[in-house]
């Protein structure tokens, strides 16, 4: 059979063009992004059904993943969905009593806890661990503190020069950064606390020229390697092969030391707490997972993931 | 006649293994495709097709997001010519060398040796890349500041790409007629002058292919990018945009698939820059293709 190889070809994009017109119709919207349980109904408002309905911060998301995989394989009868959506989707839905946890990286705020109080719910915060971010350098760069601002220009691009920040005599001067990608949560806590200024500039985003890397140990790495390169890590991953650089709170206040106790007392910028709210004080099978969470084994967890412990 | 009977059935049941075996595969690409398509048009409902493939914005999950994406195909583009300036010229010279000139016992050793280079998982050449060569190139040179830039994914792919440009291209200079050869030889020519004049152009359109299906290699690489070259999703500019970092396409969606919700506009742009690849490399090798039947063709 000796067919000329246009004609093949030609067959092959007719077939395509047809799937073309048959594709026309969009797939069914999908919407949790961490299923533990087949269990796709609307959720249940109780957790009688043995089921925990966790969503909200997409920074709290591989702390909850983690947990919930690890409690369910302790607790079988325990089924946890957990789901993103983001801090105040996680508040909206515990004010609605949509959900039996809601996840945030924020505090839940006056405003919020007026509308939960007209709906009959009275939120209940639990703190689950603290974030913390330190930037970093190379260990030849002389450079001992900066800025919120000046980090917030660096990371936006708006200065590309070690000297434009008060660091001369660089062998390099323009700044080479690195971040994270955007599928990790410190990106995202980087950009809203540092970049944006803890929200204060919501239309300032990374510098594309800003290098991504995939993990706490890619960044560390790139900036060990790179005289006159910037990143930022998770407190956990800090060790020798670079330095760390403190940071003065936004409003020319003193440089704080990139520390787990400063960042559990909440003085260092690029820190802040992650938050459970649940409704009410948490009964049953939610109590359990809570309690477990905030003890010895969840929390070894939250240092496992690159977060600052409770303890 | 029963073990005749027995013996027609089988070959009966053979030769339907073998057409489902080479129908399947042209089902398989099909379903690919639509699979591709279905996930990616979603993104049009929303954004225009020249806003995503001439917008130079790619934040996908800043505000509304910004799908520009032509930062991401021109550092394909980079990293891909860049790998192909630099394996063109070596595979060509290797395929010559082992194909006309190389003693018969040194090219026993060398063509597996070099189809050996196919072996090598690309994570591997991407850690090569990122933890020896790209410090040493920035820690020597200063006009690069970080050891993660486009030729350095083009210099790694280039040794990817290598294999499959010296195998082609190797038996396309194995097949052209010995007749044409020691008729040059007998005009008078050098070796050389016979090699460049005379078994070149009777190759040409298999060396062709060879560079085609060597692009086709290289601009769907993924691992290696990734961990070479940067991922900076700026665009690229002029000559220097070689020594800078550089983000491709298929590195996009290795780093972001991973955390993007399912059904968002993100997930399905992912998919949109799939489909583009998908697209490039199915008109790269059914180009190959037909220029390497041609080539069966000219020298029967």
């Amino acid at each position: 059979m000796k067919k000329h190889p246009l004609t093949i070809g030609l067959l092959a994009v007719t077939c395509m063009v047809a799937a073309v017109a048959l594709a026309g119709c969009p797939p069914q919207e999908q919407q949790a992004v961490n299923d533990f349980s087949i269990d796709h109904e609307p959720m249940p408002t109780d957790a009688d059904d043995g089921t925990i309905e966790i969503i909200g911060s997409t920074t709290l998301l591989p702390i909850s993943t983690v947990w919930a995989e690890t409690y369910h394989a302790a607790n079988p009868h325990v089924q946890l969905n957990v789901s993103g959506g983001g801090s105040g989707n996680g508040i909206k839905a515990v004010i609605d009593n949509t959900t039996d946890i809601g996840q945030s990286s924020r505090p839940i705020t006056s405003n919020e806890i007026d509308l939960a109080r007209a709906n009959n719910v009275e939120a209940i915060e639990h703190i689950v661990g603290h974030d913390g971010i330190a930037p970093i350098v190379h260990p030849d760069n002389p450079v001992v503190s900066l800025s919120v601002e000046q980090l917030s220009d660096i990371y936006a691009g708006e200065v590309t020069l070690w000297s434009e920040v008060g660091v001369p005599g660089m062998s390099n001067d323009r700044i080479v950064v690195f971040a994270r990608d955007s599928a990790s949560g410190t990106y995202e806590s980087w950009k809203e606390l540092i970049i944006q200024m803890d929200g204060t500039d919501k239309d300032r985003d990374y510098s594309p020229a800003s290098l991504k890397k995939g993990s706490n140990r890619d960044v560390r790495q790139s900036v060990a390697d790179t005289p006159s390169g910037i990143g930022y890590i998770g407190l956990g991953y800090i060790d020798d092969s670079i330095s760390t650089v403190a940071v003065s709170p936004a409003g020319g206040r003193d440089p704080v030391e990139a520390t787990v106790e400063n960042v559990r007392n909440g003085s260092f910028p690029a820190s802040r707490a992650m938050y459970y709210y649940t409704n009410g004080e948490p009964t049953g099978i939610v109590a359990g997972f809570i309690e477990w969470a905030l003890g010895s084994e969840g929390q070894a967890l939250v240092a496992e993931q690159g977060f600052v412990p409770l303890q | 006649m029963l073990s005749k009977r027995i013996t027609r059935v089988s070959e009966w049941i053979i030769e339907r293994f073998i057409q489902i075996a080479g129908i399947l595969g042209i089902v398989l690409v099909l379903v690919i495709f639509f699979f591709l398509l279905r996930n990616a048009l979603p993104m049009f409902h929303e954004r225009t097709i020249a806003e995503v493939l001439t917008g130079t914005r790619w934040s996908p999950t800043h505000g509304e997001g910004h799908f520009g994406m032509a930062p991401l195909i021109l550092g394909s583009l980079y990293v891909t010519a860049g790998a192909l300036a630099l394996s063109i010229p070596l595979g060509l010279a290797t395929a010559i060398f082992i194909a006309e000139i190389a003693p018969r016992r040194v090219r026993e050793i060398l063509k597996p040796m070099v189809e050996m280079l196919a072996a090598i998982p690309s994570v591997v050449f991407g850690f090569i890349g990122m933890t020896i060569v790209g410090p040493w190139i920035a820690a020597n040179f200063d006009a690069i500041q970080v050891g993660q830039f486009a030729a350095l994914g083009s210099l790694m792919l280039c040794f990817m790409a290598l294999p499959t440009i010296v195998s082609i291209c190797e038996d396309a200079f194995h097949n052209v007629p010995r007749e044409i050869f020691n008729s040059s030889l007998a005009l008078g020519a050098t070796r050389w002058q016979t090699i460049r004049g005379a078994v070149i152009p009777a190759a040409r359109s298999g060396v062709i292919a060879a560079f085609l299906l060597g692009l086709g290699r290289a601009i769907g690489e993924t691992m290696t990018v990734l961990m070479v070259t940067g991922n900076a999703q700026v665009m690229p500019e002029g000559l220097e945009g070689f020594i800078r970092p550089v983000r491709t396409m298929t590195a996009t969606i290795a780093a972001e698939m991973g955390e993007t919700p399912h059904g968002s506009l993100h997930f399905h742009s992912l998919f949109t820059i799939g489909l583009i690849l998908f697209v490039i490399t199915f008109s790269v090798n059914t180009i190959a293709d037909i220029i390497i039947r041609r080539s069966e063709k000219d020298i029967a």
